[in-house]
């Protein structure tokens, strides 16, 4: 049976590691360096089968496996076979991950970990026994605790109530002049190499404290010298130590009460000599040189060496020269340096391997989605959905609100019912509005500010009876918003109940001079008026119909149970069919509220912004005794502000978003939103001015622009009203 | 393994008390989701004892009904927390990087997600889409 190494066969017999067989063919997996065969070290990683930095010692050797040498110096390339179309490419990785819930999970099958196993099964507890030669690779253990593991077939994610490290203790590999030639092997690999009928020729067995080189011909170590001064010729020298260092790497990685180390994992060994020659990082091929040198440089402490010099962060991620580190330190600093933190993974991965499992944040779909794919919209993600940015033509939509009707799914809106004995009380602290002057069937746009009076969201409060009420929210902001009033309620004890409607309710808004001709067709022979609101069938769908306006014309937002969405807008589509009735947009919708001097929380403001910032203050009564933020707002009313929000024009397109304001050659701020607005027959923007004197003349684009009242459009909001 | 069903009934938000003495009509499997919030799927009455309580027609939720075999080859792999052994059980999370419902019966699991994800779940979890003639049955009771 045979492989292929660097494209030549290789011959091996059954049981046979990748490594075994190499070295059985007088060759290195490597190109040289002492050899463990127990994956502590990466002296044996190769690239077997497209996956670089496999340890071969670890990877049964089977026919028509394809093992390359990663190249003497560097690192193998990267394969960047990317996908074609990464946007379409398959969300699931190549690799599952199947899970386990157990009691215990033990790490190692030797005698420690064997011992501990029984002993907890006395006891009755359930036990799963992970070891890397039952091809159970553990690449990490992360608090919960969570043990991952890498198997032949899939990743195995063990979630434990405790873990026990049993994973022993590793030999010492050699670092001294000449650590790098091939034919060096540790003991425990001789012993192996041995029971597979491996010739090692001539050996020579040297312990590692009386060692003081390696000597060799073409790479190939030929002669041992000893600290005594002694040379002994040899095909294979064997290394021997008297002290061990503990294979905690897994148990550095987690601080968790529920998991612990035991055996020789745990225990303490003396430390090698100090290094003075050789390789101590054959992973990254650093020197007991370049230690010293990063040592002269002031990185005088293991953890900033470690960083400095990159020992330690390679392959076997101190597996080899993690004692010699310790020494090193220990030996400058005249105390035992205690061992670096551990982190996954403790094997590399590929990609695939790492990423199993998880997943892009999700988008919602609207119960419209498919309506809109019909009717040739162009998807976009905002807000956490899955949202129509064009139907093909932003103009024709755009016009359409303006000068007709026009249709635009809003189901997306955050959206609560809140009733009980504290209702008004509670939305009286949570909005800086006055709430309780409300009459029923009557809304009010609110601001929701932050304790440091920031607003973090907008939306409408709608009374539908004395202590019941329905608020609605932005669509990006709705989770949070969502969170906060439960959050805030919960906080004050009040007697609230809360439910949210987001994803329960649809919500189309039916939008521009013809809407309430629109509803009237479909069922609704009156209308409410402006900021009222009620509920009616429409086209025979209960509905709950806010009359309000983002748009600067007439709207009526439609809020329905989620299951009637596509007959509410197919009746609505067809009722308007002779009217021109289209659909319109986010990119339409932008605009439309710019025109009129909308702000949009997240596009317009900053994380900062205050109402006055927003020239909102109208939206805020500091005469309540309370809201949150109030204290805040009370505290900096006095105090200078740089920043404010200000609306501009200019001739000519608009220019992009984010585009910097200049006063002189001095920028002043930045440009949020921009339109060029065919209605108005100019450029609008929103923009920030954060220096004073706040100028009344700008320059944007390297044109002026000039400093406008909001909103742009029907300043008055007889349309809005009409 | 079927095309998921839309699953309608009532939500219902009360006082704890409330709920626990609440009262459905209809075919119902009750989510208590919550401690002061219910989801009874299959439910056109409720009678619940607390004037200020929230009783809301719900929609939102669509369900696929896996057999065990089903659910451990295409769900379980990717639910990260304990699953409930006893029977009837609900349990809510993350599974797949979706929040769903689960709803373990005798025989078979309700994997139960909003509307608005089944689209992810299709994807993710390699089950049928909701299939346009089931769409259509928005009124469909789900049989427990």
């Amino acid at each position: 049976m045979r492989f292929a190494l660097d494209d030549q066969p290789v011959d091996f017999v059954d049981g046979d590691s990748v490594a075994v067989a190499v070295v059985r063919s007088g060759q290195h997996p490597q190109h040289g360096g002492a050899l463990c065969l127990t994956g502590d070290c990466g002296n044996c990683s190769a690239d077997v089968d497209g996956v670089p930095f496999t340890r071969t010692c670890l990877t049964p050797a089977r026919p028509g496996l394809r093992v390359r040498r990663h190249p003497a110096v560097g690192g193998p390339p990267l394969q960047l076979d990317a996908p074609k179309n990464p946007v379409q490419s398959p969300v699931h990785a190549g690799v599952e991950v199947h899970r386990r819930h157990v009691d215990v999970a033990v790490i190692g099958a030797g005698e420690s970990g064997t011992a501990e196993a029984a002993r907890l099964r006395a006891d009755g507890r359930e036990v799963l026994v992970l070891d890397s030669g039952n091809g159970d690779d553990v690449v990490g253990v992360y608090p919960g605790p969570l043990v991952v593991v890498r198997t032949p077939e899939h990743m195995l994610h063990v979630h434990a109530h405790e873990v026990v490290i049993a994973t022993g203790a590793a030999e010492v590999h050699p670092v001294c002049e000449g650590n790098m030639l091939r034919g060096i092997v540790l003991a425990g690999a001789a012993d192996l190499l041995r029971s597979k009928g491996v010739d090692l020729g001539t050996t020579v067995t040297v312990d590692i404290a009386e060692l003081a080189r390696f000597e060799g011909d073409d790479g190939r170590v030929s002669r041992v010298v000893f600290a005594d001064g002694r040379t002994e010729a040899c095909d294979t020298a064997i290394v021997a130590s008297r002290t061990k260092a503990p294979r905690d790497l897994l148990a550095r990685m987690v601080s968790d009460p529920n998991v612990r180390v035991v055996g020789p994992a745990a225990q303490r060994f003396d430390l090698p000599p100090a290094p003075v020659d050789g390789f101590v990082c054959p992973c990254s091929k650093i020197t007991v040189g370049d230690l010293q040198m990063v040592w002269d440089k002031g990185f005088q402490h293991l953890e900033l060496v470690k960083r400095a010099a990159l020992c330690g962060t390679g392959t076997c991620q101190g597996g080899v020269c993690m004692p010699h580190l310790r020494s090193f330190v220990s030996d400058k600093q005249g105390v035992e340096a205690a061992p670096f933190t551990g982190r996954p993974a403790s094997r590399q991965l590929t990609i695939a391997e790492a990423a199993a499992d998880v997943f892009l944040d999700p988008f919602r779909r609207s119960a419209l989605h498919d309506e809109h794919l019909k009717l040739g919209a162009q998807m976009d993600r905002f807000g956490g959905w899955w949202r129509p940015w064009n139907y093909g033509d932003a103009m024709r939509e755009y016009w359409a609100v303006r000068e007709g009707v026009s249709l635009g799914d809003v189901s997306t809106l955050g959206k609560m019912i809140v009733t009980g004995p504290d209702v008004v009380e509670a939305l009286e602290r949570l909005y800086p509005t006055t709430i309780a002057d409300i009459r029923p069937g009557r809304s009010r746009y609110v601001l929701l500010l932050n304790e440091r009076g920031h607003l973090i969201d907008d939306g409408m409060v709608c009374r539908e009876s004395d202590d019941r009420f329905v608020l609605t929210f932005t669509s990006g902001g709705a989770a949070f918003a969502e969170a906060w009033v439960r959050d805030w309620i919960d906080t004050w004890g009040l007697d609230v109940r809360i439910m949210d409607r987001t994803i329960s309710h649809g919500a189309i808004n039916v939008t521009g001079p013809l809407a309430g001709a629109l509803l009237q067709r479909v069922g609704v022979a009156e209308p409410p008026k402006f900021l009222q609101h009620r509920h009616a069938a429409v086209a025979g769908i209960d509905c709950h119909i806010m009359r309000l306006s983002f748009t600067g014309e007439a709207s009526f937002e439609l809020h329905h149970p989620v299951a009637h969405s596509v007959e509410l807008w197919q009746a609505l589509m067809e009722a308007g069919r002779d009217m021109n009735i289209t659909p319109h947009g986010l990119q339409a919708l932008f605009a439309l509220r710019l025109e009129k001097g909308h702000v949009i929380v997240g596009m317009d403001t900053e994380l900062d912004s205050t109402p006055r910032r927003l020239n909102m203050d109208w939206a805020v009564k500091m005469d309540k005794p309370d809201f949150i933020g109030r204290t805040a707002l009370a505290r900096t009313a006095d105090l200078p502000d740089r920043r404010r929000l200000f609306g501009f024009t200019m001739d000519g397109p608009a220019p992009t978003e984010g585009a910097p304001i200049y006063v002189g050659d001095r920028i002043v701020g930045h440009v949020a939103s921009t339109f060029t607005s065919p209605i108005l027959g100019t450029a609008v923007m929103l923009g920030w001015q954060k220096h004073e004197p706040w100028a009344d003349t700008v320059t944007i684009d390297g044109r002026p622009a000039t400093v406008a009242h909001t909103p742009f459009y029907d300043p008055e909001g007889a349309r809005a009203r009409a | 393994m079927h095309a998921p069903e839309r699953l309608d009934g009532l939500r219902v938000v009360a006082t704890p008390d409330a709920l626990d003495h609440a009262w459905f009509e209809g075919d119902v499997v009750v989510f208590r989701i919550a401690h002061d919030e219910v989801i009874a799927f299959g439910a056109v009455v409720a009678e619940v004892p607390d004037e200020h309580a929230i009783v809301e027609r719900e929609t939102a939720f669509v369900g696929w009904g896996l057999s065990y075999p089903e659910f451990d080859d295409l769900v379980a792999r990717h639910v990260e927390w304990p699953l409930p052994t006893e029977r009837p059980a609900l349990a809510q999370g993350m599974a797949a990087g979706l929040p769903v419902k689960l709803w373990f019966e005798h025989d078979r699991v309700l994997l139960v997600v909003s509307s608005g994800f089944a689209h992810e779940v299709v994807e993710r979890f390699r089950l049928p889409a909701f299939a346009e003639s089931v769409k259509k049955q928005d009124t469909r009771r789900m049989r427990a």
